[in-house]
Protein backbone atom coordinates (compact mmCIF):
# COMPACT_ATOMS: atom_id res chain seq x y z
CA UNK A 1 0.00 0.00 0.00
CA UNK A 2 1.81 3.39 -0.77
CA UNK A 3 1.79 5.67 1.95
CA UNK A 4 0.57 8.72 0.06
CA UNK A 5 -1.99 8.47 -2.38
CA UNK A 6 -3.59 11.36 -4.51
CA UNK A 7 -6.11 9.57 -6.41
CA UNK A 8 -7.76 11.73 -9.44
CA UNK A 9 -7.72 14.50 -7.14
CA UNK A 10 -9.12 18.08 -8.54
CA UNK A 11 -9.46 21.02 -6.76
CA UNK A 12 -11.29 24.12 -8.37
CA UNK A 13 -11.56 27.82 -6.80
CA UNK A 14 -14.30 29.25 -8.45
CA UNK A 15 -13.34 28.59 -12.16
CA UNK A 16 -10.11 28.41 -11.43
CA UNK A 17 -8.56 24.61 -11.91
CA UNK A 18 -5.88 24.25 -9.14
CA UNK A 19 -5.64 20.79 -9.08
CA UNK A 20 -6.74 19.16 -11.98
CA UNK A 21 -7.34 14.77 -12.03
CA UNK A 22 -4.20 14.74 -10.56
CA UNK A 23 -2.97 10.77 -9.58
CA UNK A 24 -0.17 9.87 -8.29
CA UNK A 25 1.73 7.40 -5.27
CA UNK A 26 4.71 7.64 -2.77
CA UNK A 27 6.20 4.70 -0.98
CA UNK A 28 7.92 4.74 1.97
CA UNK A 29 12.10 4.28 2.17
CA UNK A 30 12.47 6.72 -0.57
CA UNK A 31 12.56 10.57 -1.20
CA UNK A 32 10.02 11.99 -3.52
CA UNK A 33 10.52 14.83 -5.48
CA UNK A 34 7.89 17.20 -5.83
CA UNK A 35 8.45 19.47 -9.19
CA UNK A 36 6.41 21.63 -11.03
CA UNK A 37 6.58 25.39 -11.75
CA UNK A 38 5.10 27.55 -9.93
CA UNK A 39 1.04 27.70 -9.96
CA UNK A 40 1.18 24.34 -10.60
CA UNK A 41 -1.15 23.04 -7.89
CA UNK A 42 1.83 21.41 -5.83
CA UNK A 43 0.94 23.32 -2.46
CA UNK A 44 -2.85 22.56 -2.85
CA UNK A 45 -2.01 19.05 -3.61
CA UNK A 46 0.07 18.49 -0.21
CA UNK A 47 -3.03 20.71 1.77
CA UNK A 48 -5.18 17.88 0.21
CA UNK A 49 -2.84 15.14 1.76
CA UNK A 50 -2.97 16.83 4.69
CA UNK A 51 -6.46 16.86 5.49
CA UNK A 52 -6.57 20.93 5.23
CA UNK A 53 -8.47 21.20 2.30
CA UNK A 54 -10.99 19.45 0.71
CA UNK A 55 -11.12 17.89 -2.88
CA UNK A 56 -13.40 19.08 -5.42
CA UNK A 57 -13.61 15.75 -6.54
CA UNK A 58 -10.83 12.44 -6.20
CA UNK A 59 -9.33 12.05 -2.85
CA UNK A 60 -5.68 12.20 -0.87
CA UNK A 61 -5.09 9.14 1.05
CA UNK A 62 -2.54 8.94 3.98
CA UNK A 63 -2.20 5.25 4.86
CA UNK A 64 -4.98 4.07 2.70
CA UNK A 65 -7.69 6.18 4.45
CA UNK A 66 -8.65 9.78 4.79
CA UNK A 67 -6.17 12.33 6.64
CA UNK A 68 -8.82 13.62 8.61
CA UNK A 69 -9.33 10.24 9.81
CA UNK A 70 -5.86 9.93 11.34
CA UNK A 71 -5.96 8.65 14.99
CA UNK A 72 -2.47 10.08 15.76
CA UNK A 73 -1.75 12.62 13.01
CA UNK A 74 1.50 13.92 14.80
CA UNK A 75 3.02 10.24 14.45
CA UNK A 76 2.03 9.79 11.32
CA UNK A 77 2.63 13.00 9.00
CA UNK A 78 4.83 15.70 10.02
CA UNK A 79 4.15 18.68 7.47
CA UNK A 80 6.29 21.84 6.99
CA UNK A 81 3.78 24.43 4.71
CA UNK A 82 5.16 27.74 4.89
CA UNK A 83 8.17 29.23 7.18
CA UNK A 84 6.05 32.35 7.71
CA UNK A 85 3.04 30.27 9.86
CA UNK A 86 3.96 31.52 12.73
CA UNK A 87 2.84 33.75 15.82
CA UNK A 88 5.45 36.42 15.50
CA UNK A 89 4.80 37.27 19.36
CA UNK A 90 5.82 33.29 20.47
CA UNK A 91 9.02 32.16 20.75
CA UNK A 92 10.31 29.20 18.72
CA UNK A 93 10.27 26.78 21.93
CA UNK A 94 7.14 28.08 23.11
CA UNK A 95 5.12 27.36 19.46
CA UNK A 96 6.86 24.13 19.50
CA UNK A 97 5.56 23.24 22.77
CA UNK A 98 1.72 24.20 21.78
CA UNK A 99 2.13 21.42 19.45
CA UNK A 100 3.31 19.24 21.58
CA UNK A 101 1.18 19.67 24.15
CA UNK A 102 -1.83 18.87 21.87
CA UNK A 103 -0.18 15.42 20.71
CA UNK A 104 0.91 14.84 24.29
CA UNK A 105 4.21 14.81 23.25
CA UNK A 106 6.84 15.11 25.81
CA UNK A 107 8.67 18.08 27.06
CA UNK A 108 12.02 16.37 25.86
CA UNK A 109 11.02 15.71 22.52
CA UNK A 110 10.61 19.57 22.02
CA UNK A 111 14.83 20.53 23.30
CA UNK A 112 15.67 17.39 21.16
CA UNK A 113 14.12 18.47 17.90
CA UNK A 114 15.49 22.26 19.04
CA UNK A 115 18.70 20.36 19.16
CA UNK A 116 18.37 18.59 15.94
CA UNK A 117 17.87 22.31 13.66
CA UNK A 118 20.02 23.85 15.54
CA UNK A 119 18.04 26.47 17.35
CA UNK A 120 18.34 25.84 20.72
CA UNK A 121 19.87 29.37 21.40
CA UNK A 122 17.66 30.99 19.53
CA UNK A 123 14.35 29.42 21.10
CA UNK A 124 13.26 31.62 23.56
CA UNK A 125 13.65 34.56 21.41
CA UNK A 126 10.40 36.11 19.71
CA UNK A 127 9.78 34.20 16.16
CA UNK A 128 9.36 37.81 14.79
CA UNK A 129 13.26 38.36 14.97
CA UNK A 130 13.83 35.19 12.89
CA UNK A 131 15.84 35.02 10.16
CA UNK A 132 14.06 33.22 6.81
CA UNK A 133 16.23 30.39 7.69
CA UNK A 134 15.51 30.17 10.90
CA UNK A 135 11.82 29.95 10.39
CA UNK A 136 12.39 27.39 7.91
CA UNK A 137 14.02 25.27 10.24
CA UNK A 138 11.86 25.45 13.19
CA UNK A 139 9.34 24.68 10.39
CA UNK A 140 11.26 21.53 10.17
CA UNK A 141 11.41 20.83 13.96
CA UNK A 142 7.45 21.03 13.85
CA UNK A 143 7.12 18.90 11.70
CA UNK A 144 9.43 16.56 13.27
CA UNK A 145 8.28 16.95 16.78
CA UNK A 146 5.51 13.45 16.48
CA UNK A 147 8.60 10.98 14.76
CA UNK A 148 5.77 10.82 12.28
CA UNK A 149 6.20 8.11 9.87
CA UNK A 150 5.45 10.72 6.67
CA UNK A 151 6.92 14.21 6.15
CA UNK A 152 5.65 16.51 3.80
CA UNK A 153 7.59 19.46 3.22
CA UNK A 154 7.06 22.38 0.88
CA UNK A 155 10.13 24.55 -0.39
CA UNK A 156 11.91 23.42 2.76
CA UNK A 157 15.13 24.10 1.26
CA UNK A 158 14.13 28.06 0.66
CA UNK A 159 16.06 30.35 2.56
CA UNK A 160 18.86 28.00 4.14
CA UNK A 161 21.94 29.00 3.62
CA UNK A 162 24.55 26.50 1.44
CA UNK A 163 25.44 24.33 5.44
CA UNK A 164 21.39 23.99 6.07
CA UNK A 165 20.77 22.76 2.74
CA UNK A 166 23.35 20.08 3.00
CA UNK A 167 21.91 19.42 6.52
CA UNK A 168 18.45 19.19 5.39
CA UNK A 169 19.68 16.80 2.40
CA UNK A 170 21.11 14.42 5.01
CA UNK A 171 18.25 14.76 7.12
CA UNK A 172 16.07 13.77 4.38
CA UNK A 173 18.12 11.11 3.22
CA UNK A 174 18.20 9.84 7.01
CA UNK A 175 14.70 10.00 7.33
CA UNK A 176 14.18 7.61 4.53
CA UNK A 177 16.80 5.25 4.98
CA UNK A 178 14.75 4.67 8.19
CA UNK A 179 11.88 3.65 6.29
CA UNK A 180 9.74 6.51 6.47
CA UNK A 181 8.18 8.36 3.68
CA UNK A 182 9.57 11.97 2.41
CA UNK A 183 7.85 14.19 0.01
CA UNK A 184 9.35 17.31 -0.67
CA UNK A 185 8.39 20.11 -3.23
CA UNK A 186 10.94 22.04 -4.49
CA UNK A 187 11.79 24.47 -7.33
CA UNK A 188 15.38 24.23 -6.52
CA UNK A 189 16.25 21.55 -9.05
CA UNK A 190 19.62 21.03 -7.99
CA UNK A 191 18.87 20.59 -4.67
CA UNK A 192 16.37 17.57 -5.92
CA UNK A 193 18.76 15.91 -7.86
CA UNK A 194 20.89 15.23 -4.94
CA UNK A 195 18.20 14.39 -2.97
CA UNK A 196 15.02 12.35 -4.27
CA UNK A 197 14.86 8.98 -5.76
CA UNK A 198 11.54 9.16 -7.04
CA UNK A 199 10.07 11.97 -8.98
CA UNK A 200 6.53 13.55 -9.52
CA UNK A 201 6.20 16.16 -11.82
CA UNK A 202 3.13 18.45 -12.72
CA UNK A 203 2.30 21.50 -14.36
CA UNK A 204 -0.82 23.57 -14.26
CA UNK A 205 -2.59 21.15 -12.22
CA UNK A 206 -1.85 17.87 -14.55
CA UNK A 207 0.50 14.82 -13.76
CA UNK A 208 3.42 15.16 -16.29
CA UNK A 209 5.39 12.23 -14.86
CA UNK A 210 6.46 9.52 -12.15
CA UNK A 211 9.33 8.11 -12.45
CA UNK A 212 13.00 7.47 -10.87
CA UNK A 213 15.22 10.19 -10.90
CA UNK A 214 17.50 8.01 -12.81
CA UNK A 215 14.55 7.35 -15.55
CA UNK A 216 13.94 10.98 -15.49
CA UNK A 217 17.35 12.30 -16.30
CA UNK A 218 17.91 8.65 -18.51
CA UNK A 219 20.46 8.84 -21.34
CA UNK A 220 19.91 10.91 -24.18
CA UNK A 221 21.56 8.72 -26.50
CA UNK A 222 24.62 11.27 -27.01
CA UNK A 223 28.30 10.69 -26.48
CA UNK A 224 30.78 12.93 -26.10
CA UNK A 225 34.04 12.72 -27.60
CA UNK A 226 37.51 13.70 -27.47
CA UNK A 227 40.59 12.80 -29.25
CA UNK A 228 43.83 13.52 -30.59
CA UNK A 229 42.97 13.95 -34.10
CA UNK A 230 39.55 15.23 -33.80
CA UNK A 231 38.69 16.33 -37.51
CA UNK A 232 39.45 13.18 -38.75
CA UNK A 233 37.34 11.18 -36.26
CA UNK A 234 34.61 13.10 -36.57
CA UNK A 235 34.81 12.46 -40.38
CA UNK A 236 34.73 8.69 -39.99
CA UNK A 237 31.82 8.99 -37.75
CA UNK A 238 29.98 10.95 -40.36
CA UNK A 239 30.55 8.51 -42.88
CA UNK A 240 29.51 5.81 -40.64
CA UNK A 241 26.08 7.73 -39.95
CA UNK A 242 26.38 9.06 -37.03
CA UNK A 243 25.46 13.03 -36.84
CA UNK A 244 28.08 15.20 -35.44
CA UNK A 245 27.84 18.53 -34.10
CA UNK A 246 31.05 19.96 -32.80
CA UNK A 247 31.17 21.51 -28.98
CA UNK A 248 34.21 23.78 -27.02
CA UNK A 249 37.06 21.04 -28.04
CA UNK A 250 34.79 17.81 -28.22
CA UNK A 251 31.99 16.47 -30.43
CA UNK A 252 28.37 15.47 -29.75
CA UNK A 253 27.99 12.61 -31.47
CA UNK A 254 24.04 11.01 -31.98
CA UNK A 255 23.05 7.52 -34.34
CA UNK A 256 25.91 5.88 -33.17
CA UNK A 257 27.13 3.64 -30.15
CA UNK A 258 30.38 3.86 -27.92
CA UNK A 259 31.67 0.52 -29.14
CA UNK A 260 31.18 1.71 -32.75
CA UNK A 261 33.08 5.12 -31.96
CA UNK A 262 35.84 3.17 -30.28
CA UNK A 263 36.39 0.66 -32.64
CA UNK A 264 36.53 3.37 -35.46
CA UNK A 265 39.31 4.89 -33.46
CA UNK A 266 41.26 2.39 -33.24
CA UNK A 267 41.09 1.22 -36.88
CA UNK A 268 42.46 4.66 -37.86
CA UNK A 269 44.80 4.90 -34.91
CA UNK A 270 43.53 7.85 -33.04
CA UNK A 271 43.96 8.19 -29.50
CA UNK A 272 40.91 8.46 -27.70
CA UNK A 273 41.11 11.58 -24.96
CA UNK A 274 37.37 11.13 -23.54
CA UNK A 275 34.50 8.55 -24.88
CA UNK A 276 31.36 9.48 -22.65
CA UNK A 277 27.32 8.93 -23.08
CA UNK A 278 25.55 12.24 -21.67
CA UNK A 279 23.22 12.47 -19.08
CA UNK A 280 20.47 14.93 -19.42
CA UNK A 281 20.55 17.36 -16.04
CA UNK A 282 17.33 17.09 -14.75
CA UNK A 283 17.24 20.82 -15.14
CA UNK A 284 17.59 20.18 -19.19
CA UNK A 285 15.12 17.34 -18.68
CA UNK A 286 12.29 19.63 -16.23
CA UNK A 287 12.47 22.15 -19.08
CA UNK A 288 12.25 19.63 -21.52
CA UNK A 289 9.06 18.35 -19.97
CA UNK A 290 7.44 21.94 -19.36
CA UNK A 291 8.04 22.80 -22.81
CA UNK A 292 6.39 19.15 -24.37
CA UNK A 293 3.80 20.20 -21.88
CA UNK A 294 2.91 23.30 -23.10
CA UNK A 295 2.91 21.71 -26.96
CA UNK A 296 0.72 19.57 -26.08
CA UNK A 297 -2.08 20.98 -23.39
CA UNK B 1 -7.56 17.77 27.52
CA UNK B 2 -4.39 17.58 25.91
CA UNK B 3 -6.17 20.23 23.41
CA UNK B 4 -7.28 22.43 25.93
CA UNK B 5 -3.65 22.20 27.62
CA UNK B 6 -2.63 23.05 24.06
CA UNK B 7 -4.99 26.03 23.68
CA UNK B 8 -3.74 27.24 27.37
CA UNK B 9 -0.37 27.75 26.83
CA UNK B 10 -0.70 29.99 23.31
CA UNK B 11 -3.23 32.01 25.46
CA UNK B 12 -0.13 32.74 27.92
CA UNK B 13 2.83 32.76 25.11
CA UNK B 14 1.95 36.00 23.94
CA UNK B 15 2.20 39.53 25.11
CA UNK B 16 -1.52 40.02 24.21
CA UNK B 17 -3.02 37.92 27.19
CA UNK B 18 -1.25 39.96 29.53
CA UNK B 19 -1.10 43.22 28.20
CA UNK B 20 -5.29 43.11 27.44
CA UNK B 21 -5.85 41.66 31.08
CA UNK B 22 -3.29 43.68 32.63
CA UNK B 23 -4.26 46.95 31.45
CA UNK B 24 -7.92 46.65 32.14
CA UNK B 25 -7.19 45.39 35.44
CA UNK B 26 -5.50 48.64 35.68
CA UNK B 27 -8.25 50.74 34.73
CA UNK B 28 -10.68 48.53 36.73
CA UNK B 29 -8.81 49.79 39.49
CA UNK B 30 -8.66 53.04 39.28
CA UNK B 31 -12.07 53.25 38.77
CA UNK B 32 -12.91 51.56 41.74
CA UNK B 33 -10.20 53.25 43.89
CA UNK B 34 -10.92 56.63 42.64
CA UNK B 35 -14.83 56.80 42.12
CA UNK B 36 -15.60 54.92 45.56
CA UNK B 37 -12.67 56.88 47.03
CA UNK B 38 -13.83 60.42 46.06
CA UNK B 39 -17.24 60.56 44.92
CA UNK B 40 -20.36 61.64 46.52
CA UNK B 41 -22.17 59.13 48.44
CA UNK B 42 -25.15 60.08 46.53
CA UNK B 43 -23.29 59.59 43.35
CA UNK B 44 -22.11 56.15 43.85
CA UNK B 45 -25.45 55.12 44.93
CA UNK B 46 -25.90 51.09 45.32
CA UNK B 47 -22.94 48.84 45.43
CA UNK B 48 -23.96 46.99 41.96
CA UNK B 49 -23.49 50.04 40.17
CA UNK B 50 -19.82 50.14 40.97
CA UNK B 51 -19.27 46.04 41.08
CA UNK B 52 -19.70 45.73 37.39
CA UNK B 53 -16.60 48.57 36.44
CA UNK B 54 -16.15 50.32 33.90
CA UNK B 55 -17.21 47.86 31.25
CA UNK B 56 -13.66 48.51 30.10
CA UNK B 57 -12.30 44.52 30.80
CA UNK B 58 -15.20 43.34 29.60
CA UNK B 59 -14.76 45.01 25.74
CA UNK B 60 -11.66 43.85 26.25
CA UNK B 61 -12.38 40.10 27.01
CA UNK B 62 -14.57 40.10 23.90
CA UNK B 63 -11.61 41.36 22.09
CA UNK B 64 -9.40 38.41 23.37
CA UNK B 65 -11.91 36.24 22.80
CA UNK B 66 -11.62 37.15 19.12
CA UNK B 67 -8.50 37.15 18.80
CA UNK B 68 -8.00 33.06 19.75
CA UNK B 69 -9.44 32.20 16.43
CA UNK B 70 -8.82 35.01 14.47
CA UNK B 71 -4.64 34.95 15.09
CA UNK B 72 -4.11 31.53 13.46
CA UNK B 73 -5.96 32.67 10.51
CA UNK B 74 -3.88 35.82 10.53
CA UNK B 75 -0.45 34.14 11.37
CA UNK B 76 -0.96 30.86 9.28
CA UNK B 77 -1.07 29.04 12.63
CA UNK B 78 -4.38 27.01 11.81
CA UNK B 79 -2.44 24.75 9.72
CA UNK B 80 -0.35 23.14 12.17
CA UNK B 81 -3.24 23.41 14.86
CA UNK B 82 -5.43 21.61 12.75
CA UNK B 83 -2.69 19.16 12.02
CA UNK B 84 -2.81 18.12 15.23
CA UNK B 85 -6.43 17.74 15.29
CA UNK B 86 -7.60 16.41 11.60
CA UNK B 87 -11.43 16.84 12.64
CA UNK B 88 -10.93 20.21 13.81
CA UNK B 89 -13.88 20.67 15.91
CA UNK B 90 -11.89 19.21 19.05
CA UNK B 91 -9.68 22.19 18.41
CA UNK B 92 -12.46 24.38 18.14
CA UNK B 93 -14.14 22.66 21.46
CA UNK B 94 -10.56 23.60 23.31
CA UNK B 95 -10.35 26.66 22.15
CA UNK B 96 -14.03 27.62 23.34
CA UNK B 97 -13.62 26.23 26.61
CA UNK B 98 -10.31 27.68 27.04
CA UNK B 99 -11.70 31.35 26.06
CA UNK B 100 -14.15 30.71 28.71
CA UNK B 101 -11.60 29.97 30.95
CA UNK B 102 -9.45 32.68 30.51
CA UNK B 103 -12.32 35.04 30.64
CA UNK B 104 -13.46 33.72 34.47
CA UNK B 105 -10.14 34.50 35.24
CA UNK B 106 -10.15 37.63 33.80
CA UNK B 107 -13.47 37.89 36.18
CA UNK B 108 -12.03 36.44 39.68
CA UNK B 109 -9.21 39.20 39.00
CA UNK B 110 -11.97 41.99 38.63
CA UNK B 111 -13.37 40.62 41.64
CA UNK B 112 -10.26 40.23 43.66
CA UNK B 113 -9.24 44.27 42.45
CA UNK B 114 -12.96 45.70 42.35
CA UNK B 115 -13.91 44.36 45.10
CA UNK B 116 -10.94 44.39 47.32
CA UNK B 117 -10.89 48.33 46.71
CA UNK B 118 -14.70 49.44 46.48
CA UNK B 119 -15.94 47.52 49.28
CA UNK B 120 -13.37 48.76 52.28
CA UNK B 121 -13.40 51.93 50.73
CA UNK B 122 -17.78 52.51 50.80
CA UNK B 123 -17.69 50.49 54.16
CA UNK B 124 -14.96 52.66 55.72
CA UNK B 125 -16.84 55.99 54.64
CA UNK B 126 -20.24 54.40 55.85
CA UNK B 127 -21.78 53.98 52.49
CA UNK B 128 -24.86 51.57 52.15
CA UNK B 129 -23.22 47.72 51.54
CA UNK B 130 -26.39 45.01 50.92
CA UNK B 131 -25.93 41.93 52.65
CA UNK B 132 -23.17 39.17 51.88
CA UNK B 133 -25.40 36.89 49.70
CA UNK B 134 -26.36 40.05 47.18
CA UNK B 135 -22.61 41.17 47.18
CA UNK B 136 -21.59 37.79 46.20
CA UNK B 137 -24.98 37.02 43.64
CA UNK B 138 -23.61 40.28 41.58
CA UNK B 139 -19.87 39.54 41.37
CA UNK B 140 -20.46 35.96 40.67
CA UNK B 141 -22.61 37.43 37.79
CA UNK B 142 -19.47 39.32 36.49
CA UNK B 143 -17.00 36.69 36.53
CA UNK B 144 -19.68 34.84 34.45
CA UNK B 145 -20.28 37.72 32.25
CA UNK B 146 -16.47 38.10 31.46
CA UNK B 147 -16.20 34.09 30.69
CA UNK B 148 -19.54 34.32 28.49
CA UNK B 149 -18.20 37.50 26.70
CA UNK B 150 -15.39 35.89 25.92
CA UNK B 151 -16.64 32.98 24.65
CA UNK B 152 -18.95 34.98 22.63
CA UNK B 153 -16.03 36.63 21.17
CA UNK B 154 -14.72 33.40 20.16
CA UNK B 155 -17.75 32.05 18.08
CA UNK B 156 -17.85 35.51 16.45
CA UNK B 157 -14.34 35.10 15.53
CA UNK B 158 -14.62 31.63 14.18
CA UNK B 159 -17.57 32.94 11.65
CA UNK B 160 -15.87 36.51 10.26
CA UNK B 161 -11.95 34.68 10.79
CA UNK B 162 -10.61 38.21 9.51
CA UNK B 163 -9.13 39.76 12.60
CA UNK B 164 -9.95 43.09 12.11
CA UNK B 165 -13.30 42.17 10.94
CA UNK B 166 -14.41 40.21 13.49
CA UNK B 167 -13.20 42.71 16.19
CA UNK B 168 -15.92 45.21 14.78
CA UNK B 169 -18.39 42.81 14.44
CA UNK B 170 -18.28 41.43 17.50
CA UNK B 171 -18.25 44.96 19.23
CA UNK B 172 -20.79 46.90 17.14
CA UNK B 173 -23.15 43.51 17.18
CA UNK B 174 -22.53 43.49 20.99
CA UNK B 175 -22.57 46.90 22.37
CA UNK B 176 -24.22 48.91 19.65
CA UNK B 177 -27.04 46.26 17.36
CA UNK B 178 -27.82 44.11 20.21
CA UNK B 179 -29.12 46.41 22.41
CA UNK B 180 -31.50 48.00 19.83
CA UNK B 181 -34.24 45.45 20.06
CA UNK B 182 -34.94 47.00 23.87
CA UNK B 183 -36.56 49.85 22.41
CA UNK B 184 -38.89 47.45 20.77
CA UNK B 185 -42.35 46.92 22.46
CA UNK B 186 -42.68 43.87 24.55
CA UNK B 187 -39.55 42.14 25.92
CA UNK B 188 -37.63 40.67 23.23
CA UNK B 189 -35.13 42.98 24.13
CA UNK B 190 -34.22 40.50 27.25
CA UNK B 191 -32.96 37.89 24.93
CA UNK B 192 -30.48 39.79 23.01
CA UNK B 193 -26.43 39.89 24.10
CA UNK B 194 -26.66 43.06 25.88
CA UNK B 195 -29.74 43.00 28.01
CA UNK B 196 -29.13 39.46 29.01
CA UNK B 197 -25.28 40.52 30.18
CA UNK B 198 -27.26 42.92 32.63
CA UNK B 199 -29.21 40.77 33.64
CA UNK B 200 -26.81 38.00 34.52
CA UNK B 201 -25.08 40.78 35.98
CA UNK B 202 -27.84 41.39 38.61
CA UNK B 203 -28.58 45.22 36.53
CA UNK B 204 -31.92 44.42 35.95
CA UNK B 205 -33.21 42.18 39.09
CA UNK B 206 -35.63 44.88 40.63
CA UNK B 207 -36.58 47.09 37.82
CA UNK B 208 -39.80 45.86 35.92
CA UNK B 209 -39.58 43.40 32.54
CA UNK B 210 -35.69 42.74 32.69
CA UNK B 211 -34.60 38.87 33.33
CA UNK B 212 -33.34 37.57 36.58
CA UNK B 213 -29.23 36.70 36.78
CA UNK B 214 -29.78 33.18 36.22
CA UNK B 215 -32.24 33.67 32.66
CA UNK B 216 -30.00 36.56 31.70
CA UNK B 217 -26.95 33.98 32.08
CA UNK B 218 -29.02 30.66 30.36
CA UNK B 219 -30.06 33.86 27.55
CA UNK B 220 -26.18 34.66 27.03
CA UNK B 221 -25.00 30.98 27.09
CA UNK B 222 -27.35 30.36 24.37
CA UNK B 223 -25.76 32.97 22.34
CA UNK B 224 -22.40 31.58 23.18
CA UNK B 225 -23.15 28.16 21.78
CA UNK B 226 -25.27 29.09 18.90
CA UNK B 227 -22.17 31.47 17.52
CA UNK B 228 -19.52 29.10 18.22
CA UNK B 229 -21.43 25.97 17.09
CA UNK B 230 -21.87 28.15 13.79
CA UNK B 231 -18.40 28.77 13.43
CA UNK B 232 -17.11 25.31 14.55
CA UNK B 233 -19.58 24.19 11.44
CA UNK B 234 -18.06 26.75 9.18
CA UNK B 235 -14.18 26.47 10.04
CA UNK B 236 -14.67 21.96 9.65
CA UNK B 237 -16.34 22.67 5.97
CA UNK B 238 -13.95 25.75 4.98
CA UNK B 239 -10.31 25.17 3.55
CA UNK B 240 -7.41 26.00 5.64
CA UNK B 241 -4.98 27.75 3.22
CA UNK B 242 -4.07 30.64 5.17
Amino acid sequence: MPQLEVRNLTKRYGRTVAVDDLSFTVEAGRVTGFLGPNGAGKTTTMRALLGLLRPSSGEALVEGSSPVQMSDPLATIGAALEATAFHPGRSGRNHLRTLAAAARIPATRVEEVLEMVELSGAADRRVKGYSLGMRQRLALAAALLGEPRILILDEPANGLDPQGMRWLRDLLRSQAAEGRTVLVSSHVLSEVAQTADELVVIRGGKLVSQTSLEDFTAATGRIRVRAAKLDELGEGIAELGGKVTAEDGALLVEGLGGEQIGELALCRGIALHELSPQQSSLEDRFLEVMDEGEASP
Amino acid sequence: MSLLRSEWIKLWTTRTTWVMIGIGLLIEALFAGLYVGLASLEDIGEIDEVATGTGLLLVLMLVLGVLTITTEFRHGTASSTFLASPKRYPALLAKLAAALLVGALAGLAFFAVNGGLALPLLDGREGHLPGAGHIVSIYAGVVVSMALICGFGFGVGAIVRNQVGAIIAAIAFFFILSPLPELLPGNIGDYFPAQSIGSLQGLHSDTEGGLGQIAGGFVLSAWVAGLALLGTLLICRRDVSD
